[in-house]
This record gives C-alpha cells, sequence and structure tokens, in this order.
C-alpha cells in the first residue's frame, strides 16, 4: 500500500486576528503589508505582459 | 456492497501562443508531448510503444444505443500514435486531444495522491513547456490549467471513478430515478467548494450575474448523456469502462472545475468517494430530487447561497443539502467504519471546516466578501479568486464587465509560477496548502503503489523498448516472434505488494512473464 501521509487537518476554530490579517487591508502587519504589495506589484506585471490583445489570443478549439 | 473508490483526474490544459506564426495549438501540444517523452527517455531509437485505441469506443452508451459511427475509432498511423501520445513512468498519459495538451493521472486509491497526481501534471506539462521553449526560443507558449477561455468555450476536468458493476447499472441505466435522488444532487451541490469561479459569464445560462462559483456549471444542458463537447452532461454515459466491466464500472463525470487549490480539490475528490461507496452500501435514503435539476446548478453557481426548490416542494440551499450529505457520510462512518476511504476522517474534517466556513461566509449584493471568519479563502479557488477579483477593481473603481478581471481570472490559472496569480498568492502565503512538496516531486516520477498503475509505470520505466501496446487496461511485450499481452483488468491488482519482488528480479519482459506465470501456476 502507499504510504499515505496523515492530511494537514483544518483547525476548527476560527482564525485568530493574526490569521484573518493576510487577507484585510487597513490592519495588516508590517509583514503582511509586503506581501500584499509584491502581490499587486505581481498583478500589475502580468497584466502589463498580458496586453489588450491577451483576451483574443486565448480562444481555445474544445476537447473531448 | 462498496468496493475501494479507485480515482483518475482527466485535465485538458489551454495552450495560449504568441509569437511564432503558424504554429498551430495541435502541433505545439504535439511538441510539448515529445519533448517530455524524449526527456524521460521514451523517445529513443527502437521504441515502439503506442497507445492502444482498442478498448476505447467513444460513441457506446452504458444505456445501449450506438450512436454515429460504428465504433468511433479513428484509425491513425503508428507514426501518428507516437506523435500524440506519451505513457509516462508514473504510470500517466500524457497526450494532444484535439488541439490542447491533456493529462490524465494514473489510478489513485486516496483523495490525497489523487491530488498529487493532478498537481504532478501540472509539473510536467510545465517541464514539456520549458524544453518546447529551447526549441523555439522565440515563441511565447503558456499554459492553463482552467475550464473556460472567456469566448464561449469550455473544456473539461473530467473525474472518474470505479463502481461496483451492479450499482452503477441500477443507478444509471435500470433506476435512473435513484441518481436523481441522490447522486445528482450531492454533485449539483458539491460545487459550493469545488468551484474554481470566473468573473461574468461565458455560457447559455440564462443567469446575468458579475461572477460564478463554477466554470463548467453554465454549460451542463443536460442530465445524462454521451457528448462532451456539445449538449454536455452531468453524468457521461459513455460505455468504456476500462476495467472488467462484469465487476466494475466507471463512473465518469464532466462537470467538474479544474482546481488550484489543494484543499479544494482534495475534499471534491474525498467527498465524492465517500458518496459514491455510500450509495453502493444503501446507506443514502433520503430523497433530494431538485425539480429542476439543470437549473439548479447554474442557480447554485450564480449565488452560492440561493434557495433551490425540490421536487416535492421544499427549497433548499446547497449547503443546507451538503450539511444532510455530511451527517449521514458521518453516521456511515460510525457504522460502517468506511474501510475502503483512505483518511476518511480528514475528508470528513475538511468538509466540516469548509460547510461551517461557507455558512459564515457573507457576500455583497455586489458580490464583496463581507465576512470571511474561517478563512474559507485560503482553502477554495471561488473564495480565493473573487478576494483577488475584488481587490483589484475596487483599487482600481473598475465595473466588473473590465476586460483585465477577465484576465485576471485566466491568469489565476496559468502553472507558470512566473506569471500565474494562484502561485503568486501561495507564494505570499496566501492559501493553505496540504501536501509536502516531496509528494508531488514523487508522483511526477513514480506511480501510486496500490493500484495497476504500478504495474504499469514499473513496465515503462523498466522494459520501454519491449513494449508494444499500453492502455489503461491491457499492456502488451514486442517478445520477437510474439506479442504477450498482460490484462489488467482489475484495477486494484497489479500493486507493489504484488509485483515488486518480480520487478526487482528481472531483467527484461519475458522474466517479468516467466516470473508471474511461475508464481500464478506454482
Amino acid at each position: 500500500m502507499a504510504a499515505i501521509q496523515k492530511t494537514k487537518q483544518p483547525k476548527k476554530k476560527k482564525v485568530k486576528k493574526e490569521d484573518e490579517e493576510t487577507f484585510a487591508p487597513g490592519v495588516v502587519s508590517e509583514e503582511k503589508k509586503k506581501r500584499l504589495k509584491k502581490l499587486d506589484e505581481f498583478i500589475e506585471g502580468v497584466l502589463q505582459e498580458a496586453g489588450e490583445e491577451f483576451l483574443d489570443e486565448f480562444k481555445q478549439i474544445e476537447g473531448e | 456492497m462498496s468496493i475501494p473508490k479507485v480515482v483518475g483526474i482527466e485535465q485538458e490544459y489551454a495552450i495560449k501562443i504568441k509569437g511564432e506564426d503558424g504554429l498551430s495549438a495541435f502541433e505545439a501540444s504535439c511538441m510539448l508531448v515529445n519533448a517530455y517523452a524524449r526527456k524521460v527517455g521514451l523517445r529513443e531509437p527502437g521504441m515502439g510503444m503506442i497507445w492502444d485505441y482498442g478498448h476505447e469506443t467513444p460513441y457506446q452508451d452504458i444505456r445501449g444505443q450506438l450512436f454515429g459511427k460504428s465504433t468511433g475509432q479513428e484509425i491513425i498511423s503508428e507514426e501518428e500514435n507516437r506523435l500524440i501520445n506519451a505513457s509516462l513512468p508514473n504510470g500517466a498519459r500524457l497526450y494532444t486531444d484535439h488541439a490542447h495538451p491533456e493529462y490524465s493521472t494514473p489510478e489513485c486509491l486516496s483523495a490525497r495522491e489523487t491530488v498529487a497526481c493532478d498537481k504532478a501534471g501540472e509539473r510536467i506539462l510545465l517541464e514539456g513547456l520549458r524544453l518546447m521553449n529551447e526549441i523555439l526560443p522565440s515563441s511565447e507558449i503558456a499554459l492553463f490549467k482552467n475550464n473556460i477561455d472567456h469566448q464561449g468555450h469550455s473544456y473539461g476536468c473530467h473525474e472518474n471513478y470505479l463502481m461496483e458493476a451492479e450499482t452503477h447499472e441500477d443507478y444509471l441505466v435500470s433506476s435512473p430515478q435513484k441518481a436523481l435522488e441522490t447522486l445528482i444532487p450531492f454533485l449539483i451541490t458539491r460545487q459550493i467548494f469545488t468551484g474554481t469561479g470566473k468573473v461574468g459569464g461565458a455560457g447559455t445560462g440564462p443567469q446575468k450575474t458579475p461572477y460564478q462559483i463554477s466554470q463548467r456549471a453554465e454549460f451542463m444542458e443536460v442530465l445524462f448523456g454521451l457528448e462532451t463537447m456539445y449538449a454536455r452532461s452531468i453524468i457521461n454515459t459513455r460505455a468504456e469502462h476500462h476495467a472488467d466491466k462484469k465487476r466494475f464500472r466507471r463512473l465518469h463525470l464532466i462537470l467538474g472545475d479544474a482546481n488550484m487549490c489543494e484543499f479544494a480539490g482534495f475534499l471534491k475528490v474525498g467527498s465524492t468517494q465517500i458518496v459514491l461507496q455510500m450509495i453502493e452500501d444503501g446507506f443514502i435514503i433520503e430523497d433530494f430530487t431538485f425539480k429542476d435539476p439543470l437549473n439548479a446548478i447554474k442557480q447554485v453557481s450564480a449565488r452560492f447561497d440561493s434557495q433551490v426548490e425540490l421536487a416535492d416542494g421544499r427549497k433548499s440551499t446547497a449547503m443546507e443539502l451538503q450539511r444532510r450529505f455530511l451527517e449521514r457520510a458521518k453516521e456511515y462512518r460510525k457504522i460502517r467504519n468506511v474501510p475502503h476511504v483512505p483518511e476518511v476522517d480528514s475528508i470528513l474534517e475538511c468538509w466540516a471546516y469548509a460547510l461551517e466556513g461557507l455558512e459564515e461566509l457573507k457576500l455583497s449584493s455586489d458580490f464583496n466578501l463581507e465576512n470571511d471568519p474561517m478563512e474559507i479563502k485560503r482553502r477554495l479557488d471561488w473564495v480565493l479568486k473573487l478576494w483577488l477579483i475584488n481587490r483589484y477593481r475596487q483599487g482600481k473603481n473598475l465595473d466588473w464587465d473590465h476586460p483585465k478581471l477577465r484576465v485576471l481570472d485566466l491568469q489565476y490559472h496559468n502553472i507558470d509560477a512566473r506569471e500565474g496569480i494562484f502561485y503568486q498568492l501561495q507564494d505570499q502565503g496566501l492559501t493553505e496548502n496540504m501536501l509536502d512538496d516531496t509528494e508531488i516531486t514523487r508522483s511526477v516520477w513514480e506511480a501510486p503503489t496500490d493500484t495497476r498503475a504500478y504495474f504499469r509505470g514499473k513496465c515503462i520505466e523498466k522494459f520501454p523498448k519491449e513494449i508494444r501496446l499500453v492502455n489503461w487496461e491491457v499492456m502488451s511485450f514486442d517478445q520477437g516472434e510474439i506479442d504477450r499481452m498482460v490484462p489488467l483488468l482489475n484495477p486494484l491488482k497489479g500493486t507493489r505488494e504484488q509485483f515488486q519482488e518480480v520487478f526487482e528480479k528481472s531483467r527484461d519482459s519475458r522474466e517479468l512473464l516467466a516470473l508471474i506465470e511461475a508464481s500464478s501456476t506454482g
């Protein structure tokens, strides 16, 4: 049988404030602000790289 | 009587090409398949391995009718066969399907391993892409694990579950009403945790909404059916079981989304395994038939907390119905111990967590995430994508129909971490991962050990030059004067436990088959 590792279980308790801050702008720690800033910069870069023609170029042919 | 729920996922990848004039998606897909096959030693001189289409009957329906041509099989040359197909040492199949690359995972017994194999598929495709870019340095080719192109097209993330033949026949052929009462309501409502989200609508659904939780829902047009490119069905009825059909049947589902979040993928497979097992054991007795199932799937996708009408006049949310399935599964766990579903307790806990998180999730009428106290957005794709899109939309003061939001939607699924937004979210610690990296890496190179995939993978790893034909249910070896065939009709046989020793002792396929023969006659 496969060596099945025990799956990490989600905690049943609601998340602490610390974790909630991960997504909530305005109340985030400095570290998390940096992460969100990086995310925003990344998204700007992706959108700029994609350009206006991205959606037209994306057209797919369906498969089975 | 329930049987182990062997699972496989078939993922069709979107391919986007820029900068190589005249390179078609078909050609690019074939290049990718062969670039990877070459890397793993499957394109050396003397290799004759081809995919055996002999057991494929795409026009044959489990309900008995035969549509279209006699079998639906196309005749292709061996050269074309090898151009399209690569059977890999990890037991998977990498191939070109029409005009895009497709990855079919090997057969897995656990939901966790299924997710690891699905993620391994992403890495294999990405490596193929990297190798292709070395050949075509001026090209800009990208791959996306999603299900829509925002131009009205949809492509699948198909799931396959092993079912016991009698129940499959009963539910899908003799008494489909039973599927309408239980299985279909489960599948329609599970999208609240399996959906990957999309901006707006691309299909044929009547609901006008800025954001839907599922990519596939509005493309579902019939309940049961044979087609996959039009008139798509919630349950596909293709009579291709890839196993001894007297004992085993394949439940082929084409309604699911392609998950990026490991938690969502794990829960999709795991909860479906448990529900199917309960069905096989006759443990689900309640009737949840929807008044209009095809409308219900679109209604839930348009608004996850909407009230849907049942055939008996009751109204219920998807969360309430899922809660009933979960409670029944917990009872089942207590009484029957669920021996065939690995990690059943983890699946049940994740299921409960997801439902509790969704019950507490609050969306505004404009689809703003107002409250998510359990951080369900770290685990479910549609919630994570919604948070991402809203963050950008509000920061830039954009309307929901702004094209940049659709670009973000698509780029969320780009499998290259340099451009893929999901992987950026993961890198920034904004997702909850379940797998260790080593599990994914192992699945890139090795087949699951507890299904027939082990036998297939080991043969491809050790004796690739001797293999003549391969498919899910058979392997044949070219042994000079004759081809020797090994049937793999039981997906639960061919495991490491059974065959590790003979593989270690065998220097070629002749020795392998001789040892197997000796052990079966001795």
